[in-house]
């Protein structure tokens, strides 16, 4: 029953993470409309940076948070602005192509400048545990999951308290509109883009201490992200931050109880259960779901 | 409808059917063998497109024609012409479970879907050792004759191959004409219409994904049989076997009927000749080339090379119509016609 607790909370703080990426695949959704294939690749390249850093410069992973943040907003800036922004009117099949090729070329550029072996940060701090009412919790883990959920809230208050943020909401609902009224629609694309790839990037640093970087590993997290939103529901970012902790929860037990080889299938599963009972997602999307694929 | 001109079948045909006799080179052979097989996937995942539908779940259905091949004729010594029979039927079947996202959800979220599960066949295909023997992988048997379809010349590969690839190209001109073709493409165009017309769209839509993972089973068993080795990570390689023929497809002209055969023609001997050009420490980079032609393509050219021609072709028409200097005047009327 410990046990059972126990890989409940690893779970659980390893869900915070999954929250993090999905939610900024959902903005990206919800602002932009692309259906962004290379969001794990773009988690991988903030774990990749941050084992550089790392090892190279022998900087603290969570220090490290200082330069990858602001070169994944950039990255998400470069992306929109040089590969996608052209791509605006074309249609999703081609959408997707691009996404994908930009996957493929991460990946392939991660394995030709690290190689395929893993990578990881052997940071000892992170992997001290940490006591609480009989549970144990590494460090690596509760600072993961404390710094993503802090920053899905803080995601949170933007887009409900701030104009940038009522700016965005504008823009989920209706952008035609919202360039009619004067709103400068590419740059908040931009912006929307900035902070997605950011979150993405930050969740790469943080899961690091504790899971090895390797040029494949981003598919495994494009596949959680679409599924975390599948599940909470297209344009729902508490259903994001809820559908990402079940998640992290569903898949540390599978890897416990099962196989650690079946994580992914575990993940699969629940993509298919998800579809069969409920393809609105448990906690309802928007009635906009038609227009990025869900029916 | 256009009717299909006969020089355009029988002189193509001739020349795959005499190429072994003049080019006797076994490493040239080898690569019309891969053009072969690739062409026979790209047409195979081309039918899906029919719909509108993108996949990227076909590296699924080959590792699943592989799989039950070699295990069917390891294992319970079931002769390879069986074998290749069963994984036409194994593949159909493994598409099944894509049934159901392809039947709730567009777009994206499918082709992710399909991605997903060729990810996960890799997964189970490493766990289940007692089946798949694991990474390791299989070997089949070296007993050689037409039987077992094992030779030491890669000319019957060859020939075999060409069958093959010819049979996919007439199912999928077939398709192309019959009425599951035109709900196809009918489906492509604006699925909500069709169905408002009566037409049951998700059978339609499982009935070209069934054809589609059969076909690509027959190909993954029959390059099973021709490498004699499979393991999981190369037959259930999303990035050699989905993105590929989807690669291939776009390249040539997605939804038409030559441009996957022209797709992986041109695309698969430079695919090699990147692979062999970095190795070793460059490992990486011609997958790289791979993504930024992807980007590049869509960008440039998302109608494909069928498209590009078909858009010279009728310019110089026009052209050699209205003489001298008025071509361009003449192009530019029509285009304001249309």
């Amino acid at each position: 029953m410990d046990y059972l607790l126990q890989t409940m909370v690893a779970g659980l703080m390893l869900g915070g993470v999954y929250a993090l990426v999905a939610v900024g695949l959902n903005l990206i959704f919800g602002v932009v409309k692309i259906i962004n294939f290379a969001h794990g690749e773009l988690v991988m390249a903030g774990m990749y940076l941050t084992w550089w850093l790392w090892s190279a410069w022998n900087m603290n992973p969570y220090v490290s948070l200082v330069i990858v943040t602001p070169v994944m907003f950039l990255a998400g800036i470069a992306i929109q602005k040089f590969i996608l922004s052209p791509m605006q009117n074309s249609s999703p099949t081609m959408k997707i192509f691009v996404t994908l090729g930009l996957s493929v070329f991460l990946q392939n550029l991660a394995l030709w400048m690290f190689g395929g072996q893993f990578r990881a940060v052997n940071f000892p701090w992170a992997e001290q545990n940490l006591s609480l009412l009989g549970i144990n919790v590494t460090y690596g883990r509760l600072t993961a999951f404390i710094v993503a959920l802090a920053l899905v809230l803080a995601l949170f208050y933007l887009m409900k308290r701030t104009l940038v943020g009522k700016v965005l909401n504008a823009l989920v609902e209706d952008r035609e509109t919202a360039g009619l009224i004067g709103i400068p629609v590419k740059k908040y694309y931009l912006a929307a883009m900035g902070i997605g790839i950011s979150l993405a990037g930050i969740a790469g640093t943080l899961i690091i201490p504790f899971q090895a970087a390797y040029p494949l590993v981003g598919a495994h997290f494009t596949l959680l992200a679409f599924v975390v939103v599948v599940l909470g529901g297209l344009g729902n970012m508490a259903g994001s931050l809820l559908g990402g902790l079940i998640l992290g929860i569903v898949e540390t037990l599978a890897g416990t109880y099962v196989d650690p080889a079946l994580q992914q299938v575990a993940v699969f599963v629940v993509f298919i259960i998800v579809l069969i009972v409920r393809p609105q997602g448990i906690f309802g999307g928007s009635a906009r779901n038609a227009e990025v694929g869900l029916k | 409808m256009k009717k299909l001109s006969l020089p355009w079948i029988i002189i193509p045909t001739t020349v795959a059917l005499l190429l072994p006799l003049f080019l006797r080179d076994q490493y040239f052979l080898h690569i019309s063998v891969l053009i072969l097989i690739y062409t026979g996937v790209t047409v195979a995942w081309n039918i899906m497109s029919f719909g509108g539908v993108l996949s990227l779940g076909h590296a699924a259905f080959f590792g699943i024609g592989a799989y039950t091949v070699s295990i069917l004729y390891v294992d319970y010594g079931v002769n390879p012409w069986l074998g290749i029979l069963a994984a036409i039927i194994f593949a159909a079947v493994g598409s099944l479970v894509l049934a159901i996202p392809l039947l709730r959800l567009r777009g994206p979220f499918f082709t992710l879907a399909t991605l997903a599960y060729v990810e996960v066949l890799r997964l189970l295909a490493i766990w289940a050792v007692p089946v798949t023997n694991g990474s390791v992988g299989i070997t089949t048997p070296p007993t050689q004759g037409l039987a077992y379809i094992s030779f030491e010349s890669r000319q019957p590969y060859y020939y075999i191959a060409l069958a093959f690839t010819l049979a996919a190209i007439a199912i999928s001109i077939w398709i192309y004409r019959s009425k599951l073709g035109y709900h196809l493409r009918a489906v492509a165009t604006d699925e909500d219409a069709v169905r408002a017309l009566g037409v049951r769209t998700n059978r339609v839509k499982l009935g070209s994904l069934l054809i589609s993972a059969g076909m690509t089973g027959a190909f993954g068993a029959f390059a099973a049989l021709y490498f004699f080795v499979i393991e999981p990570d190369t037959q259930f390689s999303a990035t050699l076997y989905s993105i590929q023929p989807a690669l291939n497809g776009i390249i040539g002209g997605m939804g038409t009927i030559a441009g996957p055969i022209v797709g992986a023609i041109i695309m698969t001997p430079l695919g090699e000749w990147l692979r062999v050009t970095f190795s070793g420490a460059s490992q990486g980079v011609n997958f790289m080339i791979y993504g930024a032609v992807l980007i590049i393509i869509v960008r440039l050219m998302p109608g494909g090379l069928v498209e590009g021609f078909r858009a010279i072709a009728r310019k110089t028409r026009r052209g050699g119509k209205g003489r001298g200097g008025k071509r361009s005047a003449d192009a530019k009327t029509t285009k304001e016609g249309e």
